[in-house]
C-alpha cells in the first residue's frame, strides 16, 4: 500500500451509490478506489488490499454487511469502517457499533460528511 | 375507494396542459414562504441552520419544525408563531391556477365539484387527502379489511409519497387499489422486507418511465435502461424501505430486508391478498405493489 495514495474500499451493491461514493471521494483527494458488489467479494476484496478506509453497506447479497464487517475487524482490528446504508435501525446500529464500526451514515448521505471523514483520518490531506 | 390529487385529475380531464399545471406549481411554490425563509425572516434561525435542517430532512423523515426543536434552534411558541405565518402566505393550487389565467374561478369551482362527485369523496374526504393525511389513508385499507395491518401500510404510502416528492417529482398523486390479477411488467424492481412482518414491495413500469425515474433519482443522464438505470430505480426501493424500517425500529418494531433486485418482462403472481399504489408523477405513472 502507498502512503501516498491510500486505499479505500467501497462496499454496496448499487452500482449507483458506489458511483456517487467515488465521484466524492475523487473531489477530496487522490485515493486508490476498490470497489466490491456484495458481502463476499467485499471481505475478499479487503485481504486482497489492505484498505486503509471502508465504506460498507449493510444490506448486500451473499453476506450482509454486519458479518462482512466481523471477518474485516478479524483480519484488522484498527481498519476504519464506517457503515452506510439507508437503513439505520436500532439494532443494526448497534450491531455495527458493537462489531467495531467507526462510524454510521445513513443514506443518503452528505458530501460534507463524507468530506469531514476524509479530513479526519487522513488528516495531513491527500 | 380512490385517492387522488386535484391537479392530475384536472391533467387528466383536459382541463389544463401539463406545461400549465407546472407553471401553476412553481408559481404555487415560488409564493408559498418557506418555514426557514420565515424563521430566518424572524431572527429565528441563520441561514446556515435553516440549511442544516432541510439537509437532516433528505436524511430522517422529520417536519422542518421538529428538527428545529430538536437541534434548539426554536422553541415550540416560536414553530406555532413560523406556522401561522405560514399558513397566511399559502397559496392553493386552485388559486394559483387563477392566479396564472389557466383557470377562472368558475372553471374551478366547476372542476372541483366534478371531482368530488367523480370519486364519490366528501369535501372532509377531498381536503384531507390533498393534505395527505396518513389516518384517511389508514381507513382506505381498513375498507379493504386491514384492521390489524391497516395502520403500517398507512404509514408506508404516506412515507412513500414525501420521498417521491423528496427524490423524484414535486407532486406525486396515488391511488390505492386492492390487485385484482397478476401483473406483467416490463420492469420490476423489488425487495423484501421480513421480521415479525413480512412485507413484499416493488415498482413496476414500463422503459419510458424506468428511465425517467432513474434519471431523476440518481441526478444522472441515463437514457438507457442500463446497468446503472436499474441501480437506480433499486436504490430509490432500497433507501424508501430502509426510512421506513427506521421509523419501524423507531416504534419498538425491527425489521429486516433482503437486498433489492430488478428484473425485466416479469410476471408476478397475485397471491391474492395485495394491493397496488398507482403512483402519477408529472412524467409519467407506476405502480407500487404491497404484499
Amino acid at each position: 500500500m502507498s502512503k501516498s495514495r491510500p486505499t479505500i474500499l467501497i462496499c454496496d451493491d448499487s452500482l449507483l451509490v458506489r458511483k456517487k461514493m467515488k465521484d466524492c471521494l475523487n473531489e477530496y483527494g487522490d485515493f486508490n478506489i476498490v470497489e466490491a458488489s456484495s458481502g463476499q467479494s467485499s471481505v475478499e476484496l479487503f485481504k486482497q488490499h489492505d484498505p486503509d478506509l471502508v465504506f460498507l453497506d449493510i444490506v448486500m447479497p451473499d453476506k450482509n454487511g454486519i458479518e462482512a464487517l466481523k471477518e474485516m475487524m478479524e483480519a484488522k482490528k484498527d481498519v476504519k469502517v464506517i457503515m452506510l446504508s439507508s437503513s439505520g435501525t436500532k439494532s443494526h446500529l448497534k450491531a455495527a457499533m458493537d462489531a467495531g464500526a467507526s462510524d454510521f451514515i445513513q443514506k443518503p448521505w452528505e458530501k460534507s460528511q463524507i468530506e469531514h471523514i476524509i479530513r479526519n483520518i487522513f488528516q495531513e490531506g491527500v | 375507494m380512490y385517492s387522488q390529487y386535484f391537479g392530475n385529475y384536472l391533467l387528466n380531464k383536459g382541463l389544463i396542459s401539463p406545461e400549465q399545471l407546472t407553471d401553476a406549481l412553481e408559481y404555487q411554490r415560488s409564493v408559498r414562504l418557506k418555514l426557514g425563509v420565515i424563521a430566518v425572516n424572524a431572527g429565528y434561525m441563520t441561514p446556515s441552520q435553516v440549511e442544516e435542517i432541510h439537509n437532516m430532512q433528505k436524511r430522517i423523515d422529520k417536519r422542518f419544525g421538529e428538527l428545529a426543536i430538536e437541534k434548539g434552534y426554536i422553541n415550540e411558541q416560536q414553530l406555532e408563531e413560523m406556522l401561522a405565518t405560514q399558513k397566511q402566505g399559502h397559496l392553493m393550487l386552485g388559486q394559483a391556477l387563477i392566479d396564472r389565467g389557466h383557470l377562472t374561478i368558475d372553471q374551478l369551482q366547476d372542476a372541483l365539484d366534478s371531482y368530488k362527485k367523480e370519486y364519490g369523496m366528501s369535501t372532509r374526504q377531498f381536503n384531507v387527502v390533498r393534505k395527505d393525511d396518513s389516518e384517511e389513508i389508514e381507513q382506505i385499507f381498513q375498507s379493504y379489511g386491514e384492521a390489524l395491518l391497516g395502520k403500517m401500510y398507512s404509514d408506508y404510502v404516506t412515507l412513500l409519497m414525501k420521498n417521491l416528492i423528496r427524490f423524484v417529482d414535486d407532486y406525486p398523486t396515488v391511488e390505492i387499489n386492492q390487485l385484482k390479477s397478476d401483473v406483467t411488467a416490463r420492469w420490476f424492481t423489488s425487495q423484501e422486507i421480513f421480521g415479525k412482518i413480512n412485507i413484499n414491495t416493488a415498482i413496476t413500469c414500463d422503459t419510458d418511465v424506468f428511465v425517467t425515474f432513474a434519471a431523476r433519482f440518481a441526478q444522472e443522464e441515463i437514457t438507457e435502461p442500463d446497468e446503472l438505470a436499474q441501480a437506480s430505480v433499486g436504490e430509490f426501493l432500497n433507501l424508501h424501505n430502509g426510512i421506513f424500517l427506521v421509523n419501524m425500529s423507531n416504534n419498538g418494531v425491527e425489521l429486516e430486508m433482503h437486498p433489492q433486485q430488478v428484473e425485466e418482462n416479469y410476471t408476478f403472481t397475485n397471491p391474492g391478498k395485495a394491493y397496488i399504489i398507482t403512483c402519477s408523477m408529472t412524467w409519467g405513472k407506476f405502480d407500487v405493489l404491497l404484499v
